[in-house]
């Protein structure tokens, strides 16, 4: 026992290596999870994103305030010529972080990469790109099967990887019984980066070190008007189990930002902190309530307009998201302004709670449905009500609202006992049942075993073509995106022709009137969309870039520089 | 005892291949989709079970099964679905950190609750066996996360003495004048709050085991006849009784040293440290079966040989077991 005390007094006195300060132009993150790889093709995760968006660059990128994409390792537009159906985009200089140049070969490797293993989440972009060809080292040229209007959007937004690294593994992993499943597998320790910074070393579990890419092409640069660096010589990712941990760390001054949303609980905590600056940016997320069209009771297009009516949106952002998210009325957040349809459902109107009930009364009754007691009084009043009767007679059968756990997203289980409430007052016995994530999915999109759900997309493509891919019939069955069997061939029609208008004034104006349609019959209702909530300190960096998405982005790591430093020469 | 051995052996394998099949078969009546979380809304189903038909997880259940005897019995646990790493390789880059704090852990609380249980039975009625004992039972009811948050806030953060969590620091380990001296520092230094938490929550068992079995063997003929012998005190308890009273200790400790491997998912969460448990957690929240059996069965393996072990101490330390 002696020993240990002795042991635990000698422990108690930092070690002295803390007091030398090698590490004062090092940025540090706090993070809840580490990459699970650094395999761009296996990781996919938000936490993986986070330091593979350094390494893995882009043609083109989003840029702040209008989220217009910008060129990033392109210079220019990409040109289209409509007779060929192919896009040529140019190349600007610039170098891999082993020296080695990035070219054309790089981009035209990556894309047949994809093509040929059908890697997740990238293959869709690339299944309707016919060839792609260098042109000379600068220069590339992408002939399409048929015209789409993701591949500027998303296609030419692929990370790009470098072909010395990757094509002799490839080669083997071609060579196995499942390629793909060996491409997964595979394990990269030091991922050729073309981006701001390179990893220098990773300790799983505990931190990754980052630094400077000294030949990142943006050194120096200036891009959209915004001089890019990076001005700091790297980045430590500190990985913390817990929010609480990683809020102390952040007062502390252990880490200088917190990349996660913080929580409204912590936030009077670190409001009184001069040293933390709080941001709030939207994301473009999307949080709804699902419907199952294919079966009663949501098949009636009134009781799901009824719901709809119930649900006091207001009410949700002001008491169970503490104000920190807004209502929303149409499916494309309003962060992203050019798809957002500016136009609030009729049930989305400030009403108080019994013009709700007697909206929904109205709707109902209207319909044919009726009550034993109904939920109106003659003078007016709200009143309890007997259980809702369908038109013909039979009493709608008690159903159940499915959400994520309590632990898993505290917001959604509240929101799903809240609607349980308020479908209540007008004899709809619902019951919220949380359920473990996954358990959920497969139920909804799987089986279709549900009456309705509260789900939500906490990180969409600005891109809006997953509108398309929620809502066409195609998507309908068994693992489709189209959860709630909604089919409806005017939208299927529009689906299929904003996917083919490449004109984005045209485009928007079809994703606009899907998103009208989906107003109009209910299939999701959007709640909200929470804002994004980070915290970093002011102390040691400044130049934090605020977009949809939050201030950690690529933005704000290529401008971030030490308090108080002179800015950069511009290029 | 070779024939007894043997025996247990055999026992073990049987156990064990029952444990493989109700792991096999756990995992796979659990919902949720191991492929979800790798796929986004463009993608198409077909696509979707083109990457389930490469993880192999489209072939009949008995296929799949068969498979994994078969690589089972040869040593291969596949590759984790989430990290795409061999399944060894991800569990042994955290269980060494798992072994280091909770092993530390059951050690300490162990000799601290032997030596204090021992006290509390010699001297039982008194205030002494008061005060230990009610500490040992107020202990060992708390609710660890609470604790644990309650000594980082303190230690950590109001008195800022101690690091709030990890197993090391990056300032000291990146730090190029840092040495394996204050490598080692850096560890022990990080230990201390986690170490502490789980000390307070475990010594409080081993005490109240041991003090249980001490009055037992306090009331024992050759306690009476140490005494008769002239012996003093301090001799009757720690070389007639204490001895004697090891055994539940023992079993208990030993169990507790078998299930240490997989860490404390709450422990290891809230302090940040990267050991098995947090993984364990993980694995089985997303579907992740080659991990998440590897990581059970591993469990199931140490606490089936720990158990023999502890059988065979019985007998190296009361001699009148024999098997």
């Amino acid at each position: 026992m002696t020993a240990l005390l002795g042991v635990m007094l000698l422990a108690l006195s930092p070690p002295a290596a803390q007091a030398v300060e090698w590490d004062q132009n090092i940025l540090k993150i706090g993070v809840l999870e580490e990459p699970k790889s650094l395999n761009l093709w296996l990781a996919g995760d938000a936490w993986s994103n986070h330091v593979l968006q350094l390494f893995y660059q882009q043609l083109y990128v989003n840029r702040p305030g209008d989220l217009k994409k910008v060129p990033w390792l392109a210079t220019g537009d990409p040109q289209y010529d409509p007779q060929t159906l192919s896009y040529t985009v140019d190349l600007r200089p610039a170098r891999w972080s082993d020296g080695s140049p990035f070219t054309a070969h790089d981009v035209v490797f990556t894309g047949q990469l994809i093509q040929k293993f059908k890697v997740p989440r990238f293959y869709s972009l690339w299944s309707f790109v016919k060839s792609i060809e260098a042109v000379g080292d600068h220069q590339v040229r992408f002939v399409l099967n048929r015209p789409d209007a993701s591949f500027t959007a998303r296609t030419l937004a692929t990370p790009l990887v470098q072909k010395t690294q990757w094509e002799p593994i490839v080669k083997q992993c071609l060579a196995t019984k499942k390629p793909l499943a060996s491409l997964l597998r595979v394990s990269l320790d030091h991922p050729a980066s073309s981006g701001p910074f390179v990893l220098k070393s990773w300790r799983r579990g505990v931190f990754l070190h980052l630094e400077r890419n000294p030949h990142f092409f943006g050194q120096g640069l200036s891009l959209d008007g915004r001089p890019l660096g990076p001005h700091i010589e790297g980045i430590v990712f500190k990985v913390y189990g817990t929010s609480d941990a990683a809020i102390l760390a952040l007062r502390k001054g252990s880490i200088d930002f917190y990349w996660n949303n913080v929580q409204p609980g912590y936030l009077r905590d670190i409001a009184g902190d001069p040293a933390i600056q709080v941001f709030r940016n939207q994301k473009s997320a999307l949080y709804f309530m699902g419907f199952n069209l294919r079966r009663p009771p949501f098949d009636d297009l009134a009781l799901r307009r009824a719901v709809a009516m119930l649900v006091d949106k207001r009410f949700i952002v002001t008491r169970v998201l503490q104000n920190a998210g807004e209502v929303m009325s149409a499916l494309v957040p309003a962060g992203n302004a050019f798809y957002h349809l500016d136009q609030v459902a009729p049930y989305d109107q400030e009403l108080t709670r019994g013009q709700r009930v007697q909206k929904a009364y109205e709707i109902l009754t209207e319909a044919g449905y009726t009550w034993k007691t109904r939920p109106m009084d003659h003078a007016g009043r709200v009143q309890t009500c007997s259980c809702l009767l369908r038109p013909d007679g039979s009493e709608v059968p008690p159903l159940t609202i499915l959400t994520p756990p309590a632990d898993y997203d505290p917001q959604r289980a509240m929101s799903g006992m809240m609607i349980q409430e308020w479908l209540g007052q007008v004899g709809i016995m619902a019951a919220a049942r949380p359920m473990a994530f996954g358990a959920m999915l497969e139920k909804v999109k799987g089986h279709h075993d549900y009456d309705a759900f509260v789900l939500g997309y906490g990180n969409l493509s600005l891109d809006p073509a997953w509108v398309s891919a929620f809502f066409v019939s195609k998507n309908a069955g068994k693992s489709g995106w189209n959860m709630s069997g909604y089919h409806d061939p005017q939208f299927d029609a529009l689906a299929e022709k904003a996917a083919k208008t490449l004109d984005p004034e045209q485009r928007r104006d079809l994703v606009l009137q899907m998103q009208r349609m989906v107003q109009r019959d209910v299939p999701f209702l959007p709640l909200y969309n929470p804002l994004l909530v980070e915290a970093a300190r002011n102390d040691r960096f400044q130049g934090w870039v605020p977009m949809v998405g939050g201030i950690g982005n690529l933005w704000s790591l290529c401008q971030l520089r030490p308090s108080g430093a002179p800015a950069a020469e511009v290029r | 005892m070779a024939r007894y051995v043997a025996g247990r052996l055999a026992q073990i394998v049987v156990i064990l291949f029952m444990i493989v099949t109700i792991l096999f078969v756990l995992f796979r009546l659990a919902p949720g989709d191991p492929v979800s979380r790798m796929v986004d809304p463009s993608l198409s189903p077909e696509e979707a079970a083109n990457l389930i038909a490469q993880l192999g997880l489209d072939k009949p259940i008995g296929q799949q099964y068969l498979q994994y005897l078969q690589n089972f019995v040869k040593g291969n646990f596949g590759h984790s679905f989430h990290y795409g790493l061999p399944v060894g390789q991800v569990i042994m880059a955290k269980l060494p950190n798992t072994i280091l704090l909770f092993t530390t852990a059951m050690v300490l609380s162990a000799l601290a609750g032997i030596a204090w249980g021992k006290v509390a039975a010699w001297k039982k009625g008194l205030g002494t066996d008061t005060a230990l004992t009610v500490a040992a039972l107020v202990t060992h009811t708390l609710f660890l996360p609470w604790l644990a948050l309650l000594v980082i806030w303190i230690f950590g953060y109001k008195l800022d003495w101690l690091p709030i969590n990890g197993m090391i620091s990056a300032e000291v380990w990146l730090d190029p004048m840092s040495g394996p001296v204050d490598k080692a520092l850096d560890v022990a230094y990080h230990m201390v709050l986690p170490l502490a938490t789980l000390f307070i929550m475990h010594f409080g068992s081993y005490l109240l085991v041991m003090r249980s079995s001490m009055l037992q063997t306090l009331r024992e003929d050759y306690i009476i006849t140490a005494r008769a012998k002239g012996l003093t005190e301090r001799e009757i308890r720690n070389h007639h009784a204490a001895p004697n009273a090891w055994l539940p200790v023992i079993t208990s400790v030993g169990l507790s040293l078998a299930f240490s491997i997989n860490g404390g998912a709450l422990t290891e969460t809230v302090f940040s440290w990267p050991g098995i448990g947090r993984e364990l957690v993980m694995a089985v929240s997303q579907n992740d079966y080659p991990l998440a059996q590897a990581s059970f069965l591993l469990i199931a393996m140490v606490v089936l040989f720990a158990n023999l072990v502890v059988d065979l101490l019985y007998a190296f330390f009361d001699p009148r077991i024999r098997y």
